[in-house]
């Protein structure tokens, strides 16, 4: 690194640049690190991942350790249902978001900025301040230990509504009129003339959301109570933890990590011009 | 028509509402009843038995109840205090490196530093556990390269808190980072130029330009900020079990531990409603001091 900073700062007379150049390098390095280990290490041999002082990079790459995942849980079954529970969460998102934001975007009935601002509140309430009577009240309906029990509560959200009502604000009145003229239905018209020009919008609240419920992890844990066929990658991994205790677990436990991050970050990878330009958005217009 | 209009608003509101309505507004209203209430969760919310603020005294009194909660308080925060105060700085640090255009890759370490953003809070916890280990551990192993000898990282009480901040620092600052360059970009350029006539150096245009103008960014980054860190449960959770001796037992993992799995309702829900108040609090009084800024 020394010689390349080096040799920047030959090119170019200015020591601010090469100063610069040197200290964004480190950020992005500190910030990709424990990442490229968790993949380095995944593919390790046991013997490898103890070793003092570390091996960096494995001698002889192996997918011993994701073998010995899938001993200990079910990886297969985990991925389902973090699949199922993240898509259906989205998809009840996308839908109650955009009808909600619509209303709230292009309709004038009384009370609305009470109602949005009462919504937009609980944007910042903590999960945890709600938990314990959410999950007597879920346990109550017969949805404690089941998949529905994890994604029925969280079928709409207030971040989802705000989103929504910010972009669809900005679509043409005159278009809608055209097609109430028409005699086209309010949910015709949200669906095939509003959602189509607030696209990238869309795609932004789904990314968002699929990615927050693969993640989350505080609620699934509550509510399903152990029952370990409806657990999602994300706690299945931390039986990885306690499995061989003391002995050697560090490949196992980072191959696991690395098969949970993997959706997420690919998602992230293909589609982050829309994360971005849908925060940019948000923190501007609000 | 206006009539029809108003039918179609209700029919368009009404699946948002009613279920935030009934998974987050009702229970939110729960927690602060049964504050009042002696309640155990195993029980149909019929059984609680009114106990005026008994709770409360609990939670804050001399026995063991009082001086758990009392510890977890305190660990929260500290927590986010420290988070606040690393992440906001670096965020604008590594904004300014995204936004400025002297040398190239400035989007490339956005994309970097946003994508441990997407990461699972338990993936990140299981990394940085085996980042932590205290002899095979990379971390150790690079600070004995510079000549500083091994910490103790998570193992002790005194670093343990300050060891879960770092992993959440780590994970979080890409977003704000985000936060950060829309509020640059906000900034009209003509600013800087006309500084830059009158003969302003770049420190100089920072603290007079960005940083002033940056304010109301960084008052929504604080808030998002001290919101995610009272969340903090997953390295908690999976690595320290709150030790060692309580040092990072925090608030949503001792309200879920006292809440759930003791299943004492009524005090778990005095805890979450003290949460509540704190945040109201220190969000209220964050809006007072930047409000009492810009009237300066």
């Amino acid at each position: 690194m020394s010689a390349a900073t080096r040799s920047l700062s030959r090119k170019r007379p200015s020591g601010r640049k090469a100063l610069l150049a040197t200290a964004m390098l480190l950020v992005a390095v500190a910030s990709a690190f424990p990442l490229a280990w968790m993949v380095l290490t995944s593919l390790k041999t046991p013997a490898e991942t103890m070793q003092v002082p570390p091996v960096w990079l494995p001698h002889t790459p192996t997918l011993e350790a994701f073998g010995k995942v899938a001993d200990v849980i079910n990886v297969g079954r985990s991925m389902w249902n973090s699949l199922v529970i993240a898509t259906v969460t989205t998809a009840g998102i996308l839908v109650t978001s955009m009808m909600a934001g619509y209303a709230f975007a292009k309709y004038s009935f009384p009370g609305r900025s009470l109602l949005f601002s009462l919504l937009i509140a609980t944007m910042f309430l903590p999960p945890i301040v709600t938990l314990i009577p959410l999950y007597r009240m879920v346990g109550s309906m017969g949805l404690s230990a089941s998949l529905a029990g994890i994604i029925v509560p969280n079928l709409a959200n207030a971040f989802g509504i705000f989103l929504m009502r910010q972009f669809i604000a900005g679509v043409p009145d005159d278009l809608i009129d055209a097609a109430r003229m028409d005699g086209a239905s309010e949910l015709l018209i949200l669906f095939k003339i509003v959602a189509p020009s607030v696209a990238p919008a869309i795609a932004a609240l789904a990314l968002f959301a699929f990615v927050y419920h693969w993640n989350s992890y505080l609620w699934p844990l509550t509510v399903l109570q152990g029952n370990a066929d409806a657990y999602p990658i994300v706690i299945s991994l931390s039986r990885l933890l306690s499995y061989n205790r003391g002995a050697v677990n560090t490949g196992l436990v980072m191959a696991g990590a690395t098969l949970a991050v993997l959706p997420p970050l690919v998602l992230f990878v293909f589609l982050q011009r829309f994360f971005v330009d849908s925060i940019v958005g948000s923190a501007i217009k609000g | 028509m206006a009539k029809a209009f108003r039918a179609s608003a209700g029919i368009l509101l009404a699946p948002a509402v009613t279920l935030i309505g009934v998974f987050v507004v009702v229970p939110m209203l729960l927690t602060i009843w049964l504050s009042f209430q002696d309640w155990s969760t195993q029980t149909p919310f019929s059984d609680a038995s009114f106990t005026g603020l008994g709770n409360f005294r609990e939670i804050f009194g001399p026995t063991s109840v009082g001086r758990d909660f009392k510890t977890a308080l305190l660990n929260t925060a500290i927590y986010t205090a420290l988070s606040v105060v690393l992440i906001l700085p670096l965020s604008v640090v590594f904004g300014l490196m995204v936004y400025q255009r002297e040398v190239a890759g400035g989007t490339a370490l956005r994309t970097v530093l946003f994508s441990t953003y997407m990461v699972p809070m338990i993936a990140v916890a299981l990394v940085w556990s085996k980042l932590y280990a205290p002899s095979e551990g990379p971390l150790n192993q690079l600070l004995g390269l510079i000549g500083i000898g091994p910490q103790p990282w998570l193992s002790s009480p005194r670093s343990a808190l300050v060891s879960i901040v770092f992993l959440n620092v780590w994970q979080q600052v890409g977003y704000f980072t985000v936060l950060a360059i829309a509020g640059l970009t906000q900034i009209p350029g003509s600013l800087y130029e006309a500084a830059t006539l009158d003969g302003a150096n770049g420190r100089e245009q920072f603290r007079f330009i960005s940083l002033p103008l940056l304010r109301r960014t960084l008052l929504f980054s604080a808030v998002i900020a001290i919101i995610n860190a009272v969340q903090v449960f997953e390295p908690v959770a999976l690595i320290t079990q709150g030790g060692p001796v309580g040092s990072t037992n925090v608030l949503t993992y001792h309200i879920r531990r006292v809440g759930i799995e003791r299943a004492q309702g009524g005090l778990g829900s005095a805890m979450a409603v003290m949460l509540m108040l704190s945040l109201i609090v220190s969000v209220s009084a964050l809006f007072a001091f930047v409000n009492r800024k810009d009237s300066e």
